[in-house]
């Protein structure tokens, strides 16, 4: 019968039968039935046919010809348990498999070392593997017997190990201090597997670390480079996919190899083409681009120049797209388009948008998640957010709709490509309201996830930014006086932080816009207060001091409150943090604390005379006169400016 | 071989000469050619290659004995894959399976799209034999959650079951799949996957060189006229028309 499935538990007394010949068929039959067929793993797996397996392994003895038998057979079963299905490889270590399939890689007969091998390289490719101690003498012996090895199971098993478990920069010290990149640098010249798993695990040990590249290059006098830049050259798409990564690890390590425009361009130009690649390779080019690219202004040049975009985009328009394609492309897409104008306008006229939009509501979540990042990096063009491309419903509405997402990646996503959409410039911000977008920011704003929070309030912030006073009416009203207080003194710095950029948007403006710092009993400028007395981060006080100075340009009842609240009657003025903050070593800090002192003491308004005395009697005003002399232009700038209405440029962050 | 690179010379002094095309009589281009040497170990080489490859494992030994070309592969390991081709190539598909299973076990549980086909050669077989029940059931149990996991297996799979609706199936749109070609698809591909297992070469040297020969011969047929070989399997010389 050709399909006959795991249905009774037959099979399972016959795989635990003590006759050698039946035990043996039914593992056979059990390999036979798995291999290459996710489905049949899992039901044998919820049968139960791990255990016996494992255990007819445990049991077996190598030395005999029936026992090395049974142990090939097992260990290919419990290997093909362990490929590609996390349940499988979860079951194998439960049964105890490990140690055995461990203990008999040394064993005589080179069938069973070969089979051990596999096995155990199946279950390194799992993030569910166990971790491998690098800092165990006697466990390095053992790693580098494997890579010394002459048999090629044995060498793929021991970059599979370096690959699954060196993450520290102390991991890959310990690798590089140990020999093991010539080791692998001699697995370069092996057959194609060999050198395969060289180049990877090289990438891994080269990864983020500027000590393990300089020693890398300095090998043999930069042959082994040399010869990592031959095989991208190499015949096998997948050969040519590991060097480009080895070679971007090197780059990103250290900034000083690989400066050639040459490499640069090389490297590029390998990576676009390997996206033609219909399987695997294809997929994971686009997130090696992304690698490549990511806050490099000049790579993302030579990659316009290279008519990147017009590459994905083509890949793109292919429907029928895996996930992962799409998920690559995307981020490809947002690295290429986060600093260039040229990148983000060729995006904007190929329509890829379209394309984007669509992605928005895919199935899979890595795929929005992309999709929302890609929509974040490209809405940071100012000139196609002056021109309202990304405030239509047909963006809006879906991009609304991820905010309440199950997965929190894609909310924080969307919450980040809103950020940048709502800074439009236009005092109409009424597409995200209608849409039911300020209702799922609010809510989002009580999240128990403190990126959620932040990212939210971040939004938030943007939205009311130039915003009429409409609409920061509508949106104060749903954020409510209470919470925008305790946001303020939400737990999390950042949070806190960007609370107080808010409020900074929220009072700028008009008259009655400064009001709202005073609603409820002035909790929320209470909240500020006690925020700048705590003076605990400098981002934080700068916010909060920007938030004094704009009420401070409002009337004189405005502006003696903050009078009141940086000078309390109870305390000694010297000790304010006003003072402080005008000492301060960040040039930023000191600018806001001097534009509060601006805005009270604006000449036009009537009690400004008696504030300038109040000031002068703690000692501000000639903390003032030194700072004419201030080395920051913007410090010195404000000290001349006797009366100025302050426009607040930095009001608005960008998400990059 | 030697043409080849006499071809692509000659590419290069024209390239530097006059746009005209010019003629190259018989007697100067074979005076040419007895100019390139060829060592004869590297044709042995290339022979070799090609036997391993193709799987002429009796032929590769005798070759070996008569020439003292080194294989590049354990010849035992010829056996094996030739048996699971011939096993395809006479629609054992299971047997196929098992060896190839026996041989490593890594190869189908990594190559999704092969062990596919496998499995869809094996549901060819059965519709071939009528087993028509047992071909939906097949389908249903061990083809259908590959389609779910992959586009075009799904629309390879429906190709496939749309045999069972025609009454006289060499006559139907899909029929092609029941060709004896079909086969020998599939037993190249499982073939190639084996030799990739092995760290070998998929493909012979020799025919992508005689396409480098026809692709070169092309090139100089733009600007001169010579003695062309059109027959590859005489490789006679035709003088230039």
């Amino acid at each position: 019968m050709p399909s006959s499935r795991p249905s009774s538990d037959l099979i399972l007394h016959r795989l635990s039968s003590s006759d050698y010949e039946i035990k043996l068929k039914a593992i056979r039959e059990v390999k036979n039935q798995i291999i290459g067929n996710r489905t049949k793993k899992l039901s044998y797996i919820k049968l139960g046919a791990v255990p016996a397996v494992a255990d007819s392994l445990a049991k077996a003895n190598a030395d005999s010809d029936f026992g090395s038998n049974l142990i090939v057979q097992s260990a290919a079963v419990l290997g093909s348990f362990a490929c590609g299905v996390d349940q499988g490889v979860r079951a194998v270590l439960d049964a105890g498999a490990f140690p055995n399939l461990i203990r008999l890689l040394s064993a005589v007969d080179e069938k069973v070392v070969d089979a051990a091998a596999r096995s155990l390289r199946m279950i390194y490719q799992s993030k569910l593997a166990p971790k491998f101690d690098f800092y165990k003498e006697e466990n390095m012996d053992f790693l580098l017997s494997l890579l010394r090895s002459e048999n090629e199971n044995l060498t793929g098993l021991g970059a599979g190990i370096v690959i699954h478990s060196c993450e520290t920069s102390d991991e890959q010290n310990i690798l590089c201090h140990a020999g093991s990149l010539e080791k692998l640098i001699s697995g370069l010249d092996g057959s194609i597997s060999q050198r395969d798993a060289s180049l990877e695990s090289l990438a891994t040990i080269l990864k983020n670390n500027p000590e393990a590249v300089s020693k890398f290059v300095e090998l043999q006098n930069e042959r082994a480079l040399r010869s990592v830049i031959e095989l991208t050259k190499d015949k096998y798409p997948r050969t040519r996919l590991l060097a480009c990564l080895c070679l971007i690890c090197i780059k990103n390590s250290s900034s000083c190899y690989l400066q050639d425009i040459g490499i640069k361009t090389k490297l590029i130009y390998i990576l676009l083409e390997l996206l033609d690649d219909s399987g695997q390779v294809g997929e994971e080019s686009s997130f090696a681009f992304s690698s490549l690219v990511a806050g490099k202004e000049d790579l993302q040049k030579l990659a316009f120049e290279a008519n990147a975009i017009d590459k994905f985009y083509n890949h793109l328009q292919n429907c029928a797209l895996h996930p992962k394609r799409l998920e690559g492309i995307f981020l490809a897409l947002a690295d290429l388009c986060s600093k260039l104008e040229c990148c983000r306008s060729k995006f904007m006229s190929l329509q890829v948008l379209n394309l984007l939009i669509n992605a928005l509501t895919h199935d899979e979540a890595n795929v929005r998640t992309a999709a929302c990042i890609c929509l974040k990096s490209v809405s940071r063009s100012i000139k196609s957010l002056s021109a309202g491309y990304f405030t239509n419903e047909r963006i809006v509405i879906p991009l609304v709709r991820l905010l309440s997402d199950l997965c929190t990646s894609v909310q924080v996503a969307a919450l980040g490509a809103i950020s940048n959409i709502v800074v439009d410039f236009t005092p109409d911000k009424s597409t995200i309201i209608q849409c039911g977008g300020l209702k799922e920011l609010v809510q989002l704003t009580k999240s128990m996830d403190s990126s959620l929070r932040l990212n939210a309030v971040w939004s938030l912030r943007n939205m009311v930014f130039l915003a009429d006073k409409m609409c920061k009416e509508a949106i104060f009203m749903e954020l409510t006086v209470s919470a925008v207080a305790s946001l303020i003194r939400d737990p999390e710095p950042s949070v806190q932080e960007q609370a107080l950029a808010l409020v900074r948007n929220l009072v700028d403006g008009c008259m009655d816009c400064i009001e709202f710092a005073f609603a409820e009993d002035g909790i929320i400028l209470d909240a500020v207060g006690s925020q700048l007395q705590k003076s605990s981060k400098i981002e934080i006080a700068i916010q909060g001091m920007y938030v004094l100075s704009n009420i401070a340009s409002g009337n004189e009842f405005h502006k003696e409150a903050i009078m009141s609240l940086l000078f309390p009657e109870t305390e000694n003025g010297s000790h304010s943090f006003l003072s402080q903050y005008l000492q301060s070593t960040d040039s930023s800090l000191r600018t806001s604390a001097a534009w509060v002192i601006v805005n009270l003491t604006v000449p036009a308004s009537p009690g400004a005379f008696g504030r300038i005395v109040k000031l002068r009697n703690f000692g501000i005003v000639s903390q003032i006169k030194r700072m004419v002399n201030d080395s920051c232009m913007d410090v010195k700038l404000n000290q001349s400016v006797s009366s100025s209405i302050w426009i607040p440029w930095d009001a608005v962050s960008e998400k990059s | 071989m030697s043409l080849f690179w006499i071809v692509i010379r000659q590419l290069a002094e024209i390239e530097a000469m006059a746009a005209s095309k010019k003629v190259i009589t018989r007697e100067e281009w074979e005076r040419k050619l007895n100019n390139v040497n060829i060592r004869k170990e590297d044709m042995n080489k290339l022979v070799m290659n090609f036997l391993v490859t193709e799987g002429f494992v009796e032929a590769a030994e005798k070759f070996r004995k008569e020439s003292g070309t080194e294989p590049d592969i354990d010849l035992a390991t010829i056996t094996d894959r030739m048996a699971v081709k011939k096993a395809v190539q006479s629609g054992n598909v299971e047997d196929a399976i098992e060896k190839v299973n026996d041989l490593n076990p890594e190869i189908l549980d990594t190559n999704p799209q092969l062990f596919f086909h496998l499995q869809q050669q094996r549901l060819i077989e059965l519709i071939r034999n009528g087993k028509v029940e047992e071909a939906l059931e097949f389908a249903q149990e061990e083809l259908a959650p590959r389609g779910e996991e992959n586009q075009s297996f799904l629309e390879e799979l429906e190709r496939t079951v749309a045999l069972l609706a025609f009454e006289d199936v060499s006559n139907c749109p899909v029929g092609e799949l029941l060709d004896i070609s079909q086969r020998l698809k599939t037993a190249s591909e499982v073939n190639a996957a084996i030799l990739t297992s092995q760290s070998h070469e998929k493909d012979p040297k020799l025919p992508s060189l005689l396409k480098m020969l026809i692709w070169a011969q092309n090139q100089l047929d733009e600007k001169a006229a010579f003695p062309r070989i059109n027959d590859l399997s005489t490789a006679a010389l035709e003088d230039p028309a």
